[in-house]
């Protein structure tokens, strides 16, 4: 072997198979890793209407009898939107399997009575990962409102569409 | 039922923005194709949505989108094809170890490193719906990619396609695509395959099958194409019909058997007739259509699925840099490493790093991709997007500060005759006529 091919060799398997096998390693010790849970994608909330509609900012929410929100989840952080539904900015956190958002209401939301322009709407529950479909399970509640009882929903995730045929 | 005035109102609005923009970026000595993806992303949520939200969703409503991206995938289809068609594999041979050294380099440095870097972001970035290896291929995947076609662009406007880093560069990215196509093809098949009845061996027989049909089979027939072609002077309007059919059947038959239409759009093209003249004589005939209408639409879409928003706070932020250093020092120094080491001078060898280091289109491809298959998360996406175009963009001055055309040249004065290397103008486009 002349020495220019064998420099080629010795460069060859330094800089390409040595890293691929690193490769095959961080494959391997990324098994364990734990990325948070999947809440992303559209949800039907089962919400009783009249506790709802008790709730300041919440009778706009209770005029829809199965309300739809929709997720769109980068890591732990998400935002959340209602389908045909009040409009409101709101972004959340998922830490493990607890799940906060932050609902700002927006016109004409807000100018719901007892509603206003500083009210948020907090959304906290807890996912359950082992259900087929994902469930969440928690409370909505009004923020400068002690008087108001935290109401409870209950949220399915719809089939997420395939990616077949969905490009 | 799409709303046609919409529809068209969309197209005007988007045509009329990458060209303005495409014009301005080329007074900076920037490619075209820059100022249009720059163009889409004004249009989506990071700009528009953001300063004008009235604006916006009267212009792009949500129900509108559908039609958009369906003109947008057709436009990509057949660029796809384009690239393929490009791509000549004597262009490898002409170079021996230096190619292989450093086209295999360039793949496995910035593979390698993004692997090491989605340790840290996939339990920031991602969901347990996504696999960590589908994740971490997908991250190497889209890292180690090069814009051929931008690449070229780049080379031609400056007169070096002839040169020895032009050509090396053309070789090492042709096979940087082919690799990166069939890596992706891999991941595709994976994660459809989990969510499929049909089992996985089925899938990749069928890929295989299908491959070894186009190249030992169809390829032959397409000879005729250019048989025609030599004794005519020309192809006749059924003829460029029955490509563009054929290119279709194959995008449909990739999609069918699990992987995406674009594999069978660039498969076709890659088992081309690779005559010179020929070549050109068909990327005439389909790049104004498709890169002057179609492909800004596709600039368009991605900007809309684009929110810089997304990235919100110091740590977001944080990710997005090392994004892009990660995609910089995997492309651009493993290039340079390899090819300083087939004993090119050092400054030639960063040139050819640089060059190496263009992401342009492909890359936005390959992203649109990774987010409809959910691989990805939309402020990953964005992130990567201007890993994109940060990539892209510093292409050209870089490559002026390091390594200048004059000595390039003057390396290229013993260099090997000329390969018979497509344009690949993709004048309407990327041309210098703006």
């Amino acid at each position: 072997m002349s020495a220019k091919n064998r420099r080629f060799l010795i460069a060859y398997v330094s800089l390409v198979v040595l890293p691929v096998a690193g490769l095959l390693g961080v494959l391997k010790s990324g098994r364990t890793l734990m990325a948070p849970s999947s809440v992303g994608g559209v949800w039907k909330l089962r919400i009783n209407p009249a506790q709802l509609t008790a709730m300041p900012c919440g009778r706009s929410l209770a005029s829809t009898p199965e309300p739809v929100m929709t997720i769109s989840q980068s890591g732990q952080r998400f935002t959340l939107e209602f389908a045909d539904g009040p409009r409101a900015t709101a972004s959340g956190l998922i830490e493990g399997a607890t799940l906060s958002a932050s609902l700002r209401p927006l016109q004409p939301w807000s100018n719901e009575s007892g509603c206003g322009n500083d009210r948020v709407l907090t959304m906290a529950g807890t996912v359950d990962p082992a259900a087929v479909p994902r469930t969440v399970a928690g409370t909505l509640s009004v923020s400068d409102c002690p008087s108001c009882t935290p109401v409870e929903f209950h949220a399915v995730r719809e089939a997420r569409p395939g990616s077949k045929g969905g490009y | 039922m799409p709303n046609l005035f919409t529809l068209v109102l969309q197209i005007a609005v988007i045509l009329a923005v990458c060209r303005i923009a495409g014009t301005l970026f080329r007074k900076i000595h920037q490619p075209r194709v820059v100022g249009e993806m720059f163009a889409g992303i004004l249009l989506g949520p990071s700009l528009l949505g953001w300063v004008a939200p009235q604006w916006s969703s009267y212009l792009f409503p949500v129900s509108s989108l559908g039609s958009l991206n369906a003109l947008s995938q057709l436009g990509v289809v057949i660029f796809m094809f384009l690239v393929g068609l490009g791509i000549n594999p004597k262009q490898l041979k002409s170079h021996g170890h230096a190619a292989v050294l450093t086209s295999h380099v360039s793949i496995t440095a910035p593979f390698v490193l993004a692997a090491f870097l989605s340790l840290y972001l996939y339990p920031k970035l991602s969901d347990d719906s996504v696999a960590f290896a589908s994740f971490a291929l997908f991250m190497g995947a889209s890292m180690s990619i090069t814009a051929f076609p931008v690449l070229a662009r780049i080379l031609s406007e400056r007169d070096l396609l002839g040169s020895r880093l032009g050509t090396l560069a053309i070789a090492c990215a042709a096979v940087d695509d082919v690799t990166g196509w069939c890596i992706l093809a891999y991941i595709v098949v994976l994660i459809r395959a989990a969510g499929s009845a049909t089992p996985l061996w089925i899938t990749i027989a069928g890929i295989i099958l299908f491959a070894l049909v186009m190249i030992y089979g169809v390829r032959r027939l397409l000879r005729r194409f250019e048989k025609v072609y030599r004794e005519r002077g020309e192809l006749s309007e059924n003829l460029m019909a029955l490509i563009l059919l054929l290119v279709l059947i194959s995008a449909l038959c990739t999609e069918r058997l699990g992987i995406h239409l674009l594999f069978g759009s660039f498969l076709m093209g890659a088992i081309m007739p690779k005559e010179a003249r020929f070549v050109r004589y068909v990327l005439d005939r389909f790049e104004t259509i498709a890169v002057t209408l179609l492909l800004p639409l596709f600039f368009a879409f991605t900007g809309l699925r684009t929110n810089i928003g997304l990235v919100q706070g110091r740590e977001m932020w944080l990710y997005c840099g090392l994004i892009v250093l990660v995609a910089t020092v995997g492309k651009l120094g493993g290039s340079t490493l390899a090819s300083w080491l087939t004993n090119m001078p050092l400054r030639e060898a960063a040139g050819l790093g640089t060059l190496m280091n263009t992401r342009g289109l492909m890359e936005l491809v390959i992203l649109n991709i990774g987010l409809d298959i959910k691989v990805i998360s939309p402020a990953l996406f964005s992130m990567m997007v201007m890993m994109a175009l940060i990539t892209t963009f510093m292409t050209t001055p870089v490559l002026e500060l390091i390594c200048p055309d004059r000595l390039i040249r003057s390396a290229t004065e013993n260099a090997p005759e000329e390969v018979a290397v497509p344009q690949f103008d993709l004048k309407a486009t990327h041309g210098s006529a703006a």
